[in-house]
């Protein structure tokens, strides 16, 4: 979960100020009319790959649509000015109105497909409208496109090449980023990057990972289609290239080559790469030999892109950490949070969990422990939503949520972990648990503040700063049921939380459950370790080959012949 | 001489031409003559042809004029073509003409400009929509569509006396427009294909299109492709037996689309073409052939020759007294050259060449022999 631009960063953030200055005097004082054309068409490529950020850096979505947005705004505003006269005051939102329209229609079924299909999709739409365009001569020009298209005519004054365009063109790129950086910070961004990072863990935490896919996807789109209509004013020729892959290549570069997710990476990419053919030129084709290696080169050098590198030479002061702030008052526990009845799952023709019933009730802490590959971890899947059940009913705090989505039954109060860690690596601890609020505040200062005030109660408030990929096993668990309790939860379903622990450990994250169950909140635990769990639960429930062993007091658990020969074995248990 | 060796010696012969020209003494009378070309992307071949023949025109220039020139490659893209011209028209040094893009849709990005800045646009492009918007400052020194397509459907139809033909073309802008052309034509001579199939640029397989043009039952198969698609269909055309005759569009006389062929596989191959200067023809002909072999160690196009010959009309306009864009524009405007391939003049709207013609391969070498030449298509010259 990488930051935004500026997020604690004031060395860069000088940087960036100083080259954006430095630019600006060029464009004054030391620019030719060349020089202002480069500098013009790096705005319009600047503003697409910003809009690429989004759905890739921040949603981390490989959408290979952005170059057909561009295209399709490129042809809107130049069908409209060549054809019908209209001035930029009116063709600029209608070439913003047709990729947005676009991306809408394509985006609910393809942003359903995982990371290469949908990468591969998106590349299917870019092919289709190029064929369009190529094959529907009387409205585009056909192959050869239309010319005759006017220069940027706003108000009825036409704003004349160079220095004004080049001005309009970066005016427009400087609130376009804006826009997009304030995003990208902001709640909205935080629970795009959330969703990048892992998906499953996203929906988990209530946030509806297709409707921020899809926000995303459409946001690109406009900003695609703001580039498409200013590069056709600026080319005065709108033809098939522009729906061609090259576009979309040289989006990608500047995305990737400036830094992923970063709207600085995007302009500073896009300066670059746009000048960088023009240094060259004089070679011929011995300049893609140049091009080629100095991409090469960056990449290698660079990994995470050049703000990516700035950042790294010049890294963040440590931010100030939030004050806590009180989470607001839960609603009062239901009788039963939780209740499981015939639930049934089968993948190809085994049976996972094959009629197990269940309830969690109120301040209940009840067991379900099983031999490997017994159904433990594909109930929860279940409970949670991240699997949906072949048969049964699953009710959370007394409501049905057997056909609901994940983010909809977190919502209803079902907070996890998972067996493995699925902490983001490149959050901070505060930022990761801070997630688990987003979906609930009003801004990520609420979240972090009320994401504080779970870690002081955990007491880990500590490693608020500290990135999650460097935390030991202990305080990764705890991270973990930090994050799953911002949730405020009626049910709460736990993995494995004592895998790895020490004894000590154990006694603690012991003391936190009870201390939970005992504010009334229901707890599903999975555990291997009977000497943890045995003490702990209030029931427990065994499973075998998906089916229910046995379900009973904990005591019973050791007496029962069938547990013994299936799960425990003649020694009893750890 | 393996390609990349080849592109090695031709870009060392270009540098040391341009070096030669840009180490040229200044003189009161320094002109630029940018050569604004695609020479990369897949218009590479053609486009490093109208290089060559530009630099090899300018090498020549009249005595008294220093000749600045730097070649520029556009790419593929109109935008890349328009900041080339920027670049070259835009820096405050005196350019008196422009060698100009063959691709069609670059050149139409750029015509505004060239408006702008008030500099003539020599160009081989055969996009026929370049000369039609009105804009006085492009000249075209190869013949459009109009007169080659012209030349093409005749001599299908006059010469080979062929009623069915099936038609196969780019579904890029040079194909769609010699398809229209071709059509129209057609039409004129009383023909109506039994065929016609547009196929895309990097189709890899032409087989498919090949079997549903023969189960048409034409007559003859009238191409209009590209040059590495137009290898493509002849060679799966011959690898299977198709003894129809084919006529082919102006890729397929150049010497590098030959190359990619068996010579029994060009038997019974003809196509239409602004000239063919490995045809010979003539002794200015040959000594341009000689020339270009010794300066780029490739065989020389129509490609080649027309911007040669637009190039030298600029310059015969420079030594003639024009010391200015408009005045060459002028010049080109209402003058009448006699090039290596033809005589140019233009109808009204930029269009010089006005001649095709027609060549043939015998099965047994690459070089083709003129078959048929079609002059003043277009009723210009007088």
């Amino acid at each position: 979960m990488r930051r935004g631009l500026g997020g604690g960063l004031p060395w860069a953030g000088l940087l960036y100020a100083a080259g954006a200055a430095a630019l600006c005097l060029y464009a004054l004082f030391g620019a030719t009319p060349y020089g202002l054309r480069v500098l013009t068409v790096a705005g319009v490529y600047a503003l697409a790959a910003i809009g690429f950020q989004i759905v890739f850096g921040l949603a981390g979505a490989l959408s290979l649509a952005q170059g057909a947005f561009f295209g399709l705004g490129a042809y809107a505003s130049g069908i409209l000015s060549s054809q019908f006269g209209w001035d930029f005051a009116a063709t600029l939102p209608a070439a913003l109105a047709v990729p947005l329209l676009v991306a809408l229609v394509v985006g609910l079924p393809v942003l359903r497909l995982e990371s290469h299909y949908f990468a591969l999709a998106t590349l299917g739409i870019a092919q289709i409208l190029l064929l369009a365009a190529v094959n529907l001569p009387a409205l585009t020009g056909g192959a050869n496109g239309l010319a005759g298209v006017p220069g940027v005519v706003l108000f009825g004054r036409t704003v004349p090449r160079g220095l004004p365009l080049a001005a309009l063109v970066w005016g427009i790129v400087a609130v376009g980023g804006l826009l997009a950086w304030r995003l990208s910070v902001g709640r909205w961004g935080r629970a795009l990057t959330l969703v990048r990072d892992d998906p499953m863990v996203a929906a988990t935490l209530g946030l509806d990972v297709g409707r921020l896919r899809l926000g995303a996807f459409a946001l690109s789109a406009l900003f695609g289609g703001a580039a498409g209509a200013l590069a056709v004013h600026t080319q005065r020729v709108v033809s098939p290239e522009v729906l061609e892959f090259p576009v979309m290549v040289t989006i990608l570069t500047v995305a990737v080559v400036g830094g992923r997710g970063r709207v600085a990476g995007a302009v500073l990419g896009a300066v670059l790469l746009l000048h960088l053919p023009e240094w060259l030129r004089g070679l011929e084709r011995g300049y893609l030999l140049v091009y080629g290696a100095a991409l090469l080169l960056t990449i290698v050098l660079a990994p995470h892109g050049l703000t990516g590198l700035v950042e790294r030479l010049l890294p963040a002061r440590a931010r100030p950490l939030p004050a806590p702030r009180p989470l607001p008052e839960p609603a009062a526990p239901h009788t039963e949070p939780l209740r499981v009845e015939g639930l049934r799952k089968a993948f190809g023709g085994v049976w996972a969990v094959d009629g197990v019933s269940l309830a969690v009730p109120r301040g209940a802490i009840l067991g379900l422990i099983g031999p490997n590959g017994s159904g433990k971890t594909t109930l929860i899947n279940l409970v949670s939503g991240l699997e949906r059940a072949d048969a049964g009913r699953v009710l959370v705090a007394g409501r049905y949520a057997t056909a609901l989505r994940a983010d909809a039954r977190a919502r209803l109060g079902v907070a996890r972990s998972f067996q493995a860690g699925a902490l983001p690596a490149a959050a901070t601890v505060l930022e990761a648990v801070a997630a688990a609020r987003l979906e609930r505040s009003r801004g990520v200062a609420e979240a972090e503040g009320q994401g504080m005030a779970v870690l002081h109660r955990l007491g880990i408030a500590d490693h608020a700063a500290t990135l999650c990929g460097g935390l030991p096993a202990g305080l990764r668990r705890r991270v973990e049921l930090a994050r799953a309790l911002a949730r405020q939860p009626a049910v709460l379903l736990l993995d494995e939380p004592a895998a790895g622990l020490t004894d000590a450990e154990k006694r603690e994250l012991a003391a936190h459950l009870r201390a939970l169950a005992g504010e009334g909140l229901g707890i599903l635990l999975v555990e291997h370790d009977m000497g943890f769990l045995l003490p702990l639960a209030t029931r427990v429930v065994v499973l075998d080959q998906g089916r229910t062993l046995y379900d009973g007091p904990p005591q019973g658990v050791r007496q029962d012949r069938r547990v013994v020969a299936a799960y425990l074995g003649e020694g009893g248990g750890a | 001489m393996t390609i990349l060796r080849r592109t090695v010696r031709a870009t060392a012969m270009t540098g040391a031409l341009l070096a030669a020209l840009a180490a040229t003494p200044a003189t009161a009378a320094d002109f630029g003559f940018p050569v604004l070309v695609p020479v990369t992307g897949f218009l590479s071949l053609e486009g490093t042809s109208q290089r060559n023949g530009a630099v090899l025109a300018l090498r020549k220039a009249p005595a008294g004029i220093g000749v600045r020139s730097t070649v520029i490659d556009t790419g593929t893209s109109p935008e890349t073509a328009v900041t080339a011209l920027d670049r070259a028209a835009g820096g405050g040094d005196p350019v008196l003409a422009v060698a100009a893009s063959m691709l069609g849709t670059q050149m139409l990005a750029m015509l505004p400009l060239a408006k702008e800045y008030g500099v003539p646009l020599v160009t081989v492009s055969g996009t026929a929509s370049i000369t039609e918007q009105g804009n006085p400052w492009v000249f075209r020194f190869f013949p459009g569509d109009a007169v080659t397509k012209a030349a093409h459907a005749r001599y299908v139809v006059e010469e080979l006396g062929k009623r069915r033909p099936a038609v196969i073309h780019q579904t890029t802008a040079y194909g769609q427009s010699g398809q229209a052309h071709l059509k129209a034509e057609f039409e004129r001579l009383g023909v109506r294909p039994v065929f016609e199939e547009g196929v895309d640029a990097s189709a890899k397989d032409l087989l498919p299109v090949i079997t549903k043009a023969l189960a048409a039952e034409p007559d003859v198969l009238v191409l209009h492709l590209h040059s590495a698609p137009t290898a493509l269909f002849i060679r799966q055309a011959a690898a299977h037996g198709v003894t129809l005759p084919v006529v082919a569009g102006s890729a397929m006389h150049q010497p590098s689309t030959a190359a990619l062929l068996d010579p029994a596989e060009l038997k019974g191959v003809c196509a239409e073409t602004a000239a063919s200067p490995v045809s010979g023809g003539s002794p200015a002909v040959e000594a341009f052939t000689a020339e270009y072999r010794a300066a780029f160690g490739t065989e020389p196009d129509a490609f080649a020759l027309g911007q040669y010959d637009g190039m030298r009309m600029v310059l015969d306009a420079v030594a003639g007294g024009a010391r200015t864009p408009d005045a060459v524009r002028a010049a080109l405007s209402a003058g009448r050259h006699e090039g290596l391939a033809m005589t140019y003049r233009s109808d009204g709207k930029g269009n010089m060449a006005h001649s095709a013609v027609i060549v043939c391969y015998d099965g047994r070498s690459r070089v083709p022999a003129i078959a048929k030449r079609y002059d003043d298509v277009t009723g210009v010259l007088k």
